[in-house]
């Protein structure tokens, strides 16, 4: 080999502490954290407009989102606590579909946490008094693997039971859509 | 150290198919001793055997007695590996054979990470649903049909001689009939999660007619409560994150996410075997439950103390 | 003014009470006290001369009593209905699923509309024109509980009044004339699940209504409110002791495996019966010769039928009940220990026809699980169950014990995938009601042709949520097309003639006096089908897919008229009402999958369309 290399045994550390780094935060599992809840303030909009110039989206990142462990409980929590009733495996049926890119209030995970939270007028239950916060967490994380929202790395694979859909791993991205909340004439 | 109830020795068998195996396992242990000797025996003569004269090795009539000796060894084993052969088969015989028609049958979902315990009666109204404590008659066998929702555990109950996988999707069973009272201890057998190591279970093994009464009150609803306190619990209960996972026959709290606690008072362990039950314990487990087992599916639920000593005296109360 | 002798009056007197207690046989419907005409209504009377309904009415869902949905007009035939055109239409405003039959009473429809549950007064001499509009208010969370669409199966009319239920569960009368509101009595609570969606039908005063929430732990009843106060005369609850199923002395039901006690809560295990479905959501009939009405119960909750064991009574079961106190005098269960969500909501029809040489009172069923049900309707006695359609789940019904045959190999089993349950959950045929025609002798069914791949999984109880406990996909059964409309003859239980649809048939159908049979499909057409041989005469396209129920009625004009409300939704055409995502194949219950191409097809709608001769 040329001298443009690195040597081979520091190759080799550079590799290993990627793969570990890569690896790290996906597997974290944190059983006694106190997790944040959802502030209100400029993390939390169901508005594109805002007064005075515009103001960015949020760019929280949240350690839910990125956290494998995370994702695969708010699976579990989605059929035990019967969301599936609702909302399918993502397609709908009493509730909304929740694998498109339509968000009626909202995408982000601070939205999605409020939504489960409050409830919403149309039928959604406020689950806020029943539920412990980072199971809503975990939740909300779950509902944006739904629509491939979530690093491949972070979001279930294959489940063990009927494949209804494939897989949130390998579902495509949809960015979510502006602006679908129903205008007024939709009302129901 | 905390002292749990049960005997958990497969050497201290209390059921009759844990004397099979025991008696199995003393077998070999004589024949494998006895092997063990001469094969030790040999080694050491060919080891410190005197140093032979050149013109000795060659000589035919040694050669041939040493062929005989190594030939006599080798069927010695094989009839020795027969009969062990024969020995191991017998056992397994009795021990898979088809439960007598009077068996109770019980059906236990294993899930990570606790028991769920049905006993069926041909009358569906009779049936009774509880966690994590197996209450069986002495003298009377009994089938378990073993299930899981999840991932594959193991029902293992060492000194009732007892040891099937569970695994999702399918129904396995195992029986027993359990001839010494006692209380005995039972361990997940299968590697299944963060808290395999804390997932126990009881099994008590009562006279027929403590039984009777024990599964009996099993099948009833939980006591209504009495007194202001414990109804304040029953609110507390109802009103906060304990309904998303547990049942109490008789309200409305119908989840099976977590154990059954219509009758949790009469459970000598809590949380599958982790903690003694008693108040104190109890209100530990509730307020932080991944303090003691962490990954464990139950969340941190932060009540005023008031509240906490209303919901304790309620759980204390479901006899 | 001549002197009138004083025994002709009596005479007269006499035959106006008889006639009135007389009604129900044929198709009309009289409540016994003297009808009120609705306000400004001087176009038609509501009675004739002997006291009854007159054949140009419909004052309730079914049309009569005995759930014939046949009309004796015979205006429009087989020959003239090629000139059938649109006569006016009226946007209902509300773009849900459309389940309703209108009624007419006298020169006013009357139409309930999916969640909000509007009442439209329709003037029919104004094509159009609304009289008024009344706007119940229903709670908008109700729409959270509601399996399958908001959907509302219409109102009946009596004594100048008009009842309804709205989706969360009030039951409302209003002034017939004037639309203003006489009585609301909340039934149910939407915090436990609890809906309403069904036709009420009103019987000797009282108000038979039931409740919906089968797959969501609710505990069913039908309860009798007085028609006049609206406050509650019986209850009778379909699970549990047989005091609250009302089953007393009196209850003898056919088969002796039947007849022990409290088997509403001998058959499930702990206290499962009380959340154990059995809801009342279909359509009621009554007999006023045996005076009994005669109703369904839904599926036993959850779907998973591991978790309770048994035979679930009384879900899944037909009931025969007293009007007055509601006690039971027989009940039989179609599907004991239902595995596959087969409710036993179907209608009733009541025909009086001779079964084997002899003159019998029967009930003719098209059950869910693919079978046509002909019972002894004073007993309670199977004297037929015959399939209408392809099954492979059941093996037929042993007319010694009554019991249908399950297929061990398609039991639901959790964490194992069954496939090929054929008929799928929906059934062979679901709640959209059959007609008979007296004059073929044939029953019009209007069915699909769906199978599916089940399931079983957890079910947790959380009140409020659903309970079910079952991952279900439906797709269509054998030949691909997954509707039918089938004429089916019940003494010989054969099929005369089937047509194909893409869709399943949603609609209900409609036969009438000209040999003509009307039904809708869900790609919007409505079509004229000759009663005798299934040739289709005449079709429309609407607006949207039908799933409603078509009536006919005279007019002012004295001309016959024919309603139906266009508007895909309901169970089935969840994914256009609702805009489900397909590519999750268990939306929608399961039916998304069987209904991808739906939106290609039909959009939402919310229109009635009202069609006549020119």
């Amino acid at each position: 080999m040329s001298s443009a290399f690195p040597s081979r045994p520091g190759a080799l550390v550079l590799a290993l502490a990627l793969v570990w780094g890569l690896g790290c935060e996906r597997e974290t599992r944190r059983f006694r954290e106190v997790p944040p809840t959802a502030t209100p303030g400029s993390a939390l909009r169901l508005s594109s407009i805002n007064p005075g110039p515009a103001v960015p989206d949020s760019t929280i990142r949240s350690t839910y989102a990125e956290n494998a462990y995370a994702v695969s409980e708010g699976k579990r929590l989605f059929t035990q606590f019967n969301c599936v009733g609702c909302h399918a495996q993502g397609g709908g049926a009493i509730g909304p579909p929740l694998m498109d890119d339509e968000w009626i209030y909202g995408a982000q995970l601070e939205n999605i946490f409020a939504t489960i939270v409050q409830g919403r007028p149309n039928g959604m239950p406020a689950f806020g008094t029943r539920l412990a916060t980072s199971q809503v967490w975990q939740l909300a994380a779950y509902v944006r693997s739904m629509s491939g929202l979530l690093r491949k790395d972070v979001a279930p694979g294959r489940a063990d039971a009927m494949q209804a859909k494939a897989q949130e791993q390998a579902t495509t991205e949809q960015r979510p859509e502006e602006s679908t909340t129903p205008p007024q004439a939709e009302r129901p | 150290m905390i002292q749990f109830p049960g005997e958990h020795s497969a050497h201290a068998p209390a059921s009759s198919q844990a004397v099979l195996l025991d008696r199995l396992g003393e077998q070999l242990y004589g024949i494998g001793a006895v092997v063990f000797v001469l094969v030790v025996g040999a080694l050491l003569a060919a080891a410190f055997r005197p140093r032979a004269a050149a013109e000795d090795v060659e000589d035919p009539t040694r050669e041939r007695r040493m062929a005989a000796i190594v030939a006599a060894a080798a069927g010695a084993t094989v009839a020795t590996l027969i009969a062990v052969l024969f020995l191991s088969f017998g056992t397994g015989r009795e021990l898979t054979g088809t439960p007598p028609p009077d068996a109770i049958q019980i059906r236990v979902t294993g899930r990570q990470w606790f028991w769920d315990v049905e006993y069926r009666d041909s009358l569906p109204s009779r049936w009774a649903t509880t966690a994590n404590e197996i209450h069986v008659p002495v003298g009377r066998p009994v089938v378990f049909q073993l299930r899981s929702t999840d991932v594959i555990h193991g029902f293992w109950v060492p000194s009732l001689g007892v040891k099937r996988d569970m695994i999702p999707g399918q129904e396995t069973s195992v029986w027993f009939r359990a001839d010494t009272p006692g209380v005995y201890r039972g361990q997940c057998a299968e590697f299944c999660g963060y808290q395999h190591a804390k997932m126990a279970f009881t099994v008590v093994a009562e006279p027929p007619d403590r039984f009777a009464a024990w599964l009996d009150r099993q099948r009833d609803t939980a006591r209504t409560p009495t007194d202001s306190l414990t109804r304040h619990g029953q609110d507390v209960f109802l009103a906060s994150t304990c309904v998303m996972c547990h049942a109490i026959g008789g309200t409305p709290a119908g989840s099976r996410v977590g154990p059954n606690l219509t009758h949790l008072a009469g459970r000598r362990t809590i949380a599958a075997g982790t903690l003694p039950n008693t108040r104190g314990h109890l209100a530990g487990w509730i307020v932080d439950p991944q303090q003691i087992k962490p990954g464990a599916h139950m969340p941190p639920n932060a009540l005023a103390p008031g509240e906490l000593q209303a919901l304790l005296a309620y759980l204390e109360s479901l006899e | 003014m001549a002197r009138v002798p004083h025994v002709a009056v009596a005479a007269l007197f006499v035959a106006i009470a008889c006639s009135s207690s007389d009604a129900g046989r044929s198709r009309s419907a009289s409540v016994g006290a003297t009808a009120s005409l609705p306000e400004a209504d001087t176009s038609s009377p509501v009675r004739d001369s002997a006291g009854r309904f007159d054949a140009g009415q419909w004052v309730m869902s079914a049309g009569d009593y005995a759930n014939t949905r046949f009309s004796s007009l015979n205006e429009i035939t087989t020959e003239n209905i090629r000139g059938l055109k649109v006569a006016w239409t009226f946007s209902t405003g509300v773009l849900r699923g459309q389940e309703a039959a209108p009624i007419v009473v006298g020169s006013t429809m009357y139409l309930v509309t999916p969640f909000p549950n509007i009442l439209h007064a329709l003037d029919l001499a104004n094509p159009g024109a609304t009289r008024w509009s009344f706007k119940p208010g229903p709670l908008n969370a109700a729409q959270g509980v509601a399996c399958c669409d908001v959907v509302n199966r219409g109102a009946a009319y009596a004594d100048g009044r008009v009842f309804f239920n709205t989706l969360d569960n009030h039951t409302i009368a209003v002034d017939a004339g004037n639309g203003k509101e006489i009585w609301r009595t909340k039934l149910g609570d939407i915090h436990r699940g609890e809906t309403m969606t069904m036709a009420p039908l009103v019987v000797k005063g009282k108000v038979l209504v039931g409740n919906s929430g089968g797959e969501f732990g609710v505990r069913g009843w039908m309860t009798a409110l007085d028609a006049a106060t609206g406050r509650i005369v019986w209850r009778a609850y379909s699970t549990g002791p047989d005091a609250e199923v009302l089953l007393g002395d009196r209850f003898k039901p056919f088969y002796p495996a039947d007849r022990e006690r409290d088997l509403g809560v001998q058959s499930w295990p702990g206290d499962a019966w009380k959340v154990g479905g059995g809801n009342v959501w279909g359509f009621v009939s009554y007999d006023p010769d045996l005076d009994l009405i005669y109703y369904g119960t839904a599926n036993p909750g959850p779907w998973n039928p591991e978790v309770r064991p048994g035979d679930n009574k009384w879900t899944s079961s037909v009931f025969a009940r007293d009007p007055d106190d509601g006690q039971g005098l027989w009940a039989y269960q179609w599907s004991p220990h239902d595995l596959y969500d087969h409710d036993g909501i179907n209608e009733n029809v009541l025909l009086d026809l001779e079964w084997k040489g002899a003159p019998r009172k029967l009930l003719l069923h098209a059950e869910r699980n693919g079978y046509v049900y002909v019972l002894d309707r004073a007993t309670g006695e199977v004297l037929s169950a015959e399939p209408f359609h392809h099954i492979t789940a059941y093996r037929g019904v042993d007319l010694r014990t009554g019991r249908v045959q399950v297929v061990p190999e398609k039991e639901p089993k959790s964490g194992v995938v069954v496939r090929m349950i054929c008929p799928a959950a929906p059934g062979a045929k679901d709640w959209q009601p059959m007609s008979w025609s007296p004059r073929t002798r044939l029953l019009y069914i209007p069915h699909q042709n769906l199978c599916m791949d089940f399931e079983a999984a957890e079910a947790n109880y959380i009140a409020g949520t659903p309970y079910v406990g079952a991952n279900v996909k439906y797709y269509a059964g054998p030949g691909g097309h997954r509707g039918e409309l089938s004429a089916w003859d019940p003494l010989a239980a054969r099929e005369v003639w089937t047509i194909k649809e893409r869709f399943p048939v949603w609609s209900g159908t409609l036969a009438t006096g000209g040999d003509v049979v009307f039904y809708g499909t869900m790609d919007g057409y409505f079509k004229a089908v000759h009663a005798r041989t299934g040739a289709e005469l005449w079709r429309f396209k609407t607006g949207s897919g039908i799933i409603g129920q078509p009536i006919t009625y005279r007019g002012p004009d004295g001309k016959q008229y024919v309603a139906i409300l266009a508007g895909v939704g309901g169970w089935s055409g969840a994914i256009v009402a609702a805009g489900l995502d397909p590519r999750d194949s268990t939306a929608g219950t399961g039916f998304a999958n069987a209904m991808r191409d739906l939106p290609q097809y039909t959009t939402k709608g919310g229109t009635l369309y009202v069609f006549g001769l020119p």
